[in-house]
């Protein structure tokens, strides 16, 4: 049990004024004197009401005990005193609310969504904030932001609270309690709270420096959603889109879904789902052209979320994949030249400005560009300093592979074990791979005394460095080279957006090509435009787009391009809570019996029982003449 | 009317009352063997000639009856006419008494040194006029209590009789040795409470402090109001106890108003109880 605590404890000085009461009572105690015959009989009487009283002492004065009494539940009361429900021990207590897509379900008919509950909870802090405690608010979707600095001012408090909004994000716990770390290093933080749905990540990798105290809103009603879509090239002018659906409730709910293809309907299915059972649907869909495919979900029965029953995919242009391998690159063209759906160039030079898969052995490109590029034979010149290549000589040790990056997209399933190379590359001037990354460069195949194959990224570029010629070493005679050819065409298919292409879940839209250096307008689905502006090199990047919808670029009065984004979460979609959250060290559980739990304040029940004080005295000292008069 | 003593204690000096068996009256009472040295004319011939035998014949004597009146003349019998009440009994007891030829004494119990506090024993109608004037003369005051005054009385008194005590019996001591004391003198015990009628029904409510009338002291009473039923129980507890005494020795007890005429009382209530005969 705690003891009750008081908002207004300098009201205790008005115990004081139980001096002047007593000192009053017994000024203007002044008995009326009543000469009578003899006091034998009242003598007697009051000796034996002694007696048999043994509270008569109290009784003498009952008058003044009652109004003491009743002075001191006046004061009580204005005192203000509370049941404590906890937090005020707390000197510093960072709150962070969950704002996640979950949060903007629907717990009832009413409209009143759980981030609604979570508000009035995070209000019920807010009130009982007092002493020295100070409450700073944060709040968290897939990142975190901060809401106001350790303050207890309620009003500069529940201002920030009312501009919590629920974002079309998931929930992502650590960024947010790396937040908190920072600011526990300024303030004494001993614990967090964090007011949320409970659904998040079971894992999250964060060593907690503080106690988490995770507390739960109720959870809501049943949930239908699109988690998944996708679409696949399944010939030169036709897609299949794959729709998947998922529900929340145990038992099947039943929805229909329709697929809109730049805004006109194209498919229609019904649908049921349930969260043992997810449904996943196939639209065939015809298209030589760019196309915007919308897929909307109705659901017949109550859908908390509506926000994950939209989705935008943006289906590319087919055509076949550009490829220029250069022209003494025979194993490579040869290589490439089954591959289906490739338009392979082997002239001497590039003759086309873009290409999606340049693989060569020179380094001038004549300008031409492509996502990805394959340098067959090449050091880059930026690590000419750190790495040299030489023919390997009879007195040298032969080249050894001694590991490889096998989840890179072009090394999977690819087997170098026994492959023999005949020039060494090898690290100079003391330099390692950690050199090498400094540089933006990653090793991808490591050899015995230095690196043979890299990577480097330059936006959305990728560029593969064969620091060994290919045709001097036995890789094209090995099974691993048409594995590894048809990795690079898959991947040049899949950063061409050819193969198959996924709609963008909410954040941060996709890259866009678009002209170099110059401002844009991006009109989402919320009112009002932004600009931005394009990349030197000609790409939008970085547009926000927190919001489920469809987000048209303009240049001036020109429509540039569509993009369209959608929840894509089956975590949030599911609406279900984790019961605990397994921390780099420790087990946390979510406990939803915490949920609103606020301090109880019982002024009004010291008031009622003055009140009642009150009416008794005036019984106890009415009720003589009432006997009597009866 | 006559007073009617329980155990007819008299003295030897005649009087009216019948005092019992071997008296010269004309009543008869009763036979009794013949002893030597009887007088013969007490003899009944009648009787010896049939049963040859002697019988003395018994008569009823006739012996004055004292008839002592204590008035209780303290502070408390100054409220609400109870000593007004208490003379005009003592003055119908006292009349009754010397209309039937008894011997009848008085005595007041207060400390006026002014007042006359004792009626000296004396029998006859002429002495009506005394003992008014004595009652008259009484008006009372002072600290007594009840158990001094009867031993008081008991230093100057002689003769068996009755001895009427009114007074309210409103005392802090125990009054079975006074009491012994009056029966062993002879002297049947006529105890009348006299109280008025705001301590047989007291009224009050509230925080007091009671003043004793007699001896200044005070007592605060906390809620008057709610002891008033412990009250009723004492004073019915002081009745019974008094009403005992008084039996146990011989005598009659009753309690009366103040507030109550004298003509009730007197030929209601007295009568009933059997205290005069009428």
């Amino acid at each position: 049990m705690s003891w009750p605590g008081f908002s207004f404890p300098f009201g205790a000085w008005f115990f004081l004024t139980l001096i002047p009461l007593v000192v009053l009572y017994f000024l203007k105690l002044k008995r009326p004197r009543v000469e009578i015959s003899s006091l034998a009989l009242w003598q007697s009487v009051v000796n034996d009401q002694r007696v048999n009283s043994p509270f008569q002492k109290f009784r003498r004065n009952l008058l003044l005990l009652l109004q003491l009494i009743l002075l001191m539940l006046v004061i009580l009361a204005l005192m203000q005193p509370f049941i404590s429900a906890g937090p005020e021990t707390v000197e510093y207590l960072p709150v962070l609310i969950d704002c996640s897509a979950s949060m903007s379900s629907k717990v009832n008919d009413a409209d009143e969504t759980r981030l609604d509950l979570a508000v009035e909870q995070v209000k019920g802090m807010i009130d009982n904030l007092r002493g020295n405690g100070k409450i700073a608010l944060f709040t968290f979707s897939s990142g975190g932001r901060r809401l106001t600095e350790f303050s207890d001012d309620s009003q500069l408090l529940l201002r920030a609270l009312q501009k919590v909004e629920p974002t079309d994000r998931a929930s992502k716990l650590d960024e947010v309690l790396r937040m908190a770390e920072a600011y526990s290093r300024t303030a004494s933080v001993e614990k967090v709270v964090v007011i949320t749905d409970g659904n998040l990540n079971d894992q999250v990798d964060f060593e907690l420096p503080f106690k988490l105290d995770i507390q739960r809103v109720p959870t809501g009603g049943n949930n239908l959603g699109i988690t998944e879509m996708t679409a696949r090239r399944s010939g030169p002018e036709s897609w299949d889109v794959f729709v998947r659906v998922s529900g929340s409730a145990t038992e099947t709910a039943y929805a229909d879904l329709r697929l809109l293809k730049n805004g006109e309907t194209i498919g229609k299915e019904a649908i049921e789902a349930s969260v043992e059972d997810s449904e996943r649907v196939v639209f065939s869909v015809e298209s030589k052209e760019a196309a915007l495919l919308q897929a909307t979900l109705t659901a017949k029965d109550f859908d908390s979320l509506q926000i994950d029953n939209s989705v935008w995919l943006n289906l590319p242009n087919t055509r076949p994949l550009k490829v220029y391998a250069a022209e003494k690159l025979y194993s490579w063209q040869h290589a490439l030249s089954v591959q289906t759906e490739t338009e392979l160039d082997t002239a001497a030079e590039p003759s086309l400005p873009e290409y999606d898969l340049i693989i060569t052995d020179v380094e001038d490109l004549k300008g031409s560009t492509a996502p990805i590029v394959v340098y067959n034979g090449l050091v880059p010149k930026e690590l000419q300093d750190l790495i040299s290549v030489a023919a390997v000589t009879e007195n040298d040790t032969p080249v050894q592979i001694m590991d490889w990056l096998q989840t890179a997209p072009l090394l999977r399933h690819v087997q170098l074990r026994d492959v023999q190379i005949a020039e060494k590359a090898k690290y100079i001037n003391d330099a390692d791979s950690q050199a090498l990354e400094e540089r933006g460069y990653e090793v991808l195949i490591h050899g015995a005394e230095g690196p043979l194959m890299l990577q480097r990224r330059r936006g959305l570029q990728t560029e593969y460095y064969f620091l060994f010629h290919t045709d001097r070493s036995t890789l094209p005679y090995r099974v691993a080279f048409p594995i590894l050819v048809s990795n690079v065409t898959e991947f040049a298919l899949q950063q061409a957006s050819l193969s198959e292409v996924a709609a963008t879940a909410t954040g941060v839209l996709p890259a866009i090509s678009v002209a170099p250096n110059r401002e844009y307008q991006v009109k989402g689905p919320l009112a009002g435009t932004y600009n931005v502006t394009s990349t030197p090199s000609g790409i939008l990047v970085g547009v926000q787009a927190e919001t489920v919808g469809k987000y048209d670029i303009f240049d001036g009065e020109e429509l540039v391009a569509s993009v369209g984004t959608g929840l894509l979460s089956s975590l949030e979609t599911s609406l279900r809570p984790v019961d605990e959250i397994q921390f780099s060290e420790v087990r946390v559980a979510t406990d939803e019996v915490k949920v609103i739990d606020s301090d109880r304040h019982i002024w009004w029940s010291l008031a009622f029982l003055a009140f009642i004080f009150l009416l008794f005295e005036w019984w106890y000292f009415q009720r003589a003449k009432g006997g009597l008069a009866a | 009317m006559r007073l009617n003593p329980l155990r007819r204690l008299t003295n030897r000096s005649r009087g009216e009352h019948l005092s019992g068996k071997g008296g010269s009256s004309t009543d008869f009472a009763d036979y009794r063997d013949y002893a030597a040295g009887d007088d013969m004319r007490y003899v009944d011939w009648n009787i010896f000639a049939r049963l040859r035998r002697p019988y003395i014949k018994q008569y009823l004597h006739e012996e004055e009856l004292h008839v002592v009146i204590l008035v209780d003349a303290s502070s408390s019998m100054l409220f609400e006419d109870k000593l007004q009440r208490a003379k005009q009994l003592a003055a119908a007891f006292g009349i009754m008494g010397l209309m039937n030829v008894e011997r009848v004494s008085a005595y007041a119990m207060h400390q006026k040194k002014d007042e006359p506090w004792m009626l000296p024993p004396g029998s006859g109608r002429q002495r009506i006029r005394n003992l008014l004037q004595f009652l008259e003369g009484v008006n009372g005051g002072g600290d007594v209590p009840i158990e001094k005054a009867i031993e008081t009385m008991l230093r100057f008194h002689r003769g068996r009789g009755i001895a009427i005590l009114l007074s309210d019996f409103l005392t802090f001591s125990d009054l079975s040795r006074s009491m012994n004391l009056l029966f062993s003198a002879g002297l049947e015990v006529w105890g009348m409470q006299i109280l008025s009628e705001s301590e047989r029904n007291p009224s009050l409510e509230g925080d007091l402090r009671f003043v004793d009338s007699e001896t200044g002291e005070t007592l605060d009473i906390t809620n008057a109001g709610e002891l008033l039923s412990l009250y009723q129980d004492h004073r019915r507890w002081q009745e019974q106890t008094l009403n005992q005494q008084c039996r146990g020795r011989s005598g009659r007890f009753a309690s009366v108003s103040s507030a109550l005429t004298l003509e009730s009382t007197l030929f209601d209530v007295l009568c009933r109880q059997g205290w005069v005969l009428r």
